[in-house]
């Protein structure tokens, strides 16, 4: 047995079938090696490690937090000769806490829709519970998103090292990132109050929830609240959300909004189709100028 | 002997197999890994999720995948007859963003790949973190780009006929104050001189003025003999007219025209890579490709002392992160506001059928986006992707870019040091 370095808990990053966005958008993270200044980094795809991938692909690393990225399929993806699965499992039975990062990992992504019946998330295949989550449900901590938010990611990792209780849904999310919408804090809230939308993309008037097909209002997540890259967000942007960080995701058609004769068909989460009728049958009653003008006149 | 090595800390893996002769290596065989079927994911969509799906190519160079999505869709228009315009301001934005990610891919390259790499290779010591540095610019360099894009990686913030956002000045200011901090941190760490006297050099004889962590670079190198290994074949190709890159082949000392039509993919046995050639030859895409293309004064001194050397393939991308810096600087000094961020307005907004090719250049060279659009939906998308050019196991006359820069080394160790100054994405090959 090697003897060990330290008495910081061993964090090992393993990837799977991936376009690697997850340890690209945690290499934004402007605190990163003060953080991982925690932890001993056994493995990780980019940043420099002890170990190698032969090392890594052999089983024998130790770990006490793994963190997972890319969605999983059982066989027929391979490094070094070796099945991808098999060593994943090692890794995830030696580990005292799973992180999936990203929702290729959490759900199955993206590359899931390429050969739905074999690609899953590691844990959940949709919403649907695969068969290793009984085995892995007590140490499994949630992060979806395409990608990862790097700060979503460092605030699991220090609630870990410092013992602490994450709070998480029945999904395994935490529930300090998860129970709010991406809606929660955007911009353009004041257009959603009123209902109205904007007239097009490149305006920064009007909420994008009536045609552009912003799913910011039921889709669970804190890019409103913890900006991307520490200044922005999608909607901001002027772009929707493209509720990446749900199991459905991507869904299709994703720059329109899917309607009922007019009316959006997904409803803000948890809000009854009435009360939302009420609500905009009010709002829109009223003719308020201000929200009719633009914000800045750069002509005048 | 054939010696197998899997190369990590790349984008992705990529697995070597090395046939030695007489003790040096005659042939390498490269395999990658699994097919993620992004082509075929595609069909049957809404002609605007490519916006949305192409990004996830790539972790690295996915703003890249999204300039060449929505360039199809856009020339898709123009053949259907009915060509959109695009402001000076949605484009220079547009170009903004596409600059920020390739410094970001410059940077992380430098720190994390050639710097720690060189070190082993060579036996040295630094005892140094090299990726804090890497991690510095290219955090902020990106936030630059996610004031108009919303987020790095994965934006899809570029619409057929612009922009979805609307900046501001106060927006500007920020996206200006990085970059400042962006080109200090070139300046003091990087070369060690200030970016405009950096720029002032353009010969081979002056480079030893360059000082930082690239002089340093530059010295080991060429102590080493690296400015006499590492030879190609000495072609080089570029298609993407984006930022100040022009489309053209370099072969000798002629630059001519070239035509994506001309491109041609082919299937290659035991991979799930395909190779690409132009007019059935091979070519070199990247930054040295750009640079010969469009006779970077510096590279072209450099090019005629030491031809297509590891010394001039690194150096060229370095070279770049500054022109991108100084590029960059210049838009946003004339950026206006008062234009259109978006000319197609309105709801209703149907794609037209029609078939278009979007090309950019990435950061590891000429990205091809072919999109068909039948009945509203896609029928079919073709992704050409730059790593295809270069790291292809070639044909009969000769072998592939990479390849040939790996023959007649000693050690797979100095041959993967070769392999890895292409910048090689495995992820974007086997998207």
């Amino acid at each position: 047995m090697e003897k060990r370095q330290s008495e910081k808990p061993r964090l090992l990053w393993l990837q799977s079938i991936t376009c690697n966005g997850n340890s690209h958008s945690f290499l934004n993270h402007p605190d990163l090696f003060s953080i991982l200044s925690h932890f001993e980094l056994i493995y990780h795809p980019v940043l420099e490690t002890k170990h190698t991938i032969e090392d890594l692909i052999s089983g024998s690393l130790a770990c006490d937090i793994l963190i997972l990225e890319g969605s999983f399929r059982e066989r027929g993806f391979m490094k070094g000769g070796i099945e991808v699965a098999s060593y994943i499992e090692q890794y995830a039975q030696k580990a005292k806490h799973i992180v999936t990062a990203g929702t290729c990992a959490t759900f199955g992504g993206m590359f899931k829709q390429y050969d739905p019946k074999n690609i899953s998330g590691f844990c959940f295949d949709g919403e649907e519970e695969t068969k290793r989550y009984e085995s892995y449900a007590s140490k499994l901590i949630s992060l979806p998103g395409c990608p990862i938010h790097p700060r979503w990611l460092s605030y699991v990792l220090l609630m870990l090292v410092k013992g602490k209780t994450i709070p998480i849904d029945k999904l395994h999310r935490p529930q300090e990132l998860y129970n709010i919408t991406v809606h929660t804090g955007c911009s353009r809230n004041e257009y959603f109050e009123w209902k109205i939308d904007t007239k097009g993309f490149g305006l920064k008037e009007g909420c994008l929830f009536y045609e552009q097909g912003c799913q910011g209002p039921y889709t669970g997540g804190s890019c409103n609240k913890i900006l991307w890259n520490d200044i922005s967000s999608k909607t901001i942007a002027g772009t929707p959300c493209f509720g990446c960080t749900e199991p459905a995701f991507p869904e299709t058609a994703l720059f329109s909004t899917k309607t009922h004769m007019g009316i959006p068909a997904s409803m803000p989460l948890g809000v009854p189709r009435r009360a939302y009728l009420t609500v905009t049958g009010i709002a829109k009653t009223f003719r308020i100028k201000r929200f009719e003008e633009r914000i800045i006149d750069y002509d005048r | 002997m054939i010696v197998k090595k899997l190369i990590e800390k790349i984008e992705g893996e990529a697995e070597l197999d090395f046939s030695f002769s007489e003790g040096r290596i005659e042939d390498v065989r490269i395999n990658f890994g699994f097919y993620r079927g992004i082509e075929e994911i595609l069909v049957g969509k809404a002609p605007r999720d490519a916006l949305v799906i192409t990004p996830r190519v790539c972790g690295i160079c996915n703003h890249a995948h999204l300039i060449a999505a929505v360039r199809a869709i856009e020339n898709g228009y123009e053949n259907a007859g009915t060509p959109i315009e695009i402001s000076n301001k949605a484009k220079s934005i547009r170009e903004f963003t596409l600059a920020c990610e390739l410094i970001q891919n410059h940077t992380k390259w430098f720190y994390m790949t050639i710097l720690p790499q060189l070190e082993k290779l060579l036996g040295i010591q630094s005892g140094e973190n090299h990726a804090l540095k890497a991690s510095y610019l290219s955090s902020t360099i990106t936030k630059a780009l996610a004031i108009f894009a919303g987020q790095w990686p994965h934006s899809s913030y570029a619409v057929p006929g612009g922009v979805a956002c609307d900046p501001t000045y106060v927006d500007v200011m920020q996206a200006e104050s990085l970059l400042d901090e962006s080109i200090r941190f070139f300046e003091q760490m990087i070369a060690g001189l200030p970016l405009e006297e950096y720029l002032e050099i353009e010969s081979a004889s002056s480079l030893h003025r360059i000082g930082g962590d690239l002089g340093n670079v530059l010295h080991q190198m060429g102590v080493n003999g690296m400015s006499q290994m590492g030879y190609s074949h000495d072609r080089f190709i570029a298609f993407g007219e984006c930022l100040f890159f022009k489309p053209g082949k370099s072969l000798a000392t002629t630059v001519s025209n070239v035509d994506a039509r001309y491109v041609e993919e082919a299937r290659q046995e035991g991979s799930t890579a395909k190779a690409v050639s132009y007019k059935q030859r091979l070519y070199e895409v990247g930054p040295l490709a750009r640079a010969m293309v469009g006779k970077e004064p510096i590279i072209k001194s450099l090019h005629k002392r030491y031809k297509d050397s590891l010394l001039t393939r690194v150096f060229a991308r370095i070279h770049e992160i500054a022109l991108l810096l100084a590029y960059n600087k210049k838009l946003l000094r004339n950026l206006t506001l008062d234009e259109p961020s978006c000319t197609i307005i309105g709801h209703d907004i149907k794609v037209p059928d029609a078939t278009g090719t979007g090309v950019v250049e990435a950061a590891r060279g000429s990205l091809i986006h072919r999109t068909t659009i039948t009945e509203g939906v896609i029928e079919k998308y073709e992704i050409i992707v730059p790593t295809q050019w270069n790291l292809s196991h070639g044909n009969e006359e000769e072998k592939g870019v990479a390849v040939e820069a790996m023959v007649g080394s000693a050690t797979t160790e100095e041959a993967s040091f070769i392999f890895r100054t292409f910048d090689v994405c495995s992820v974007c090959t086997t998207q």
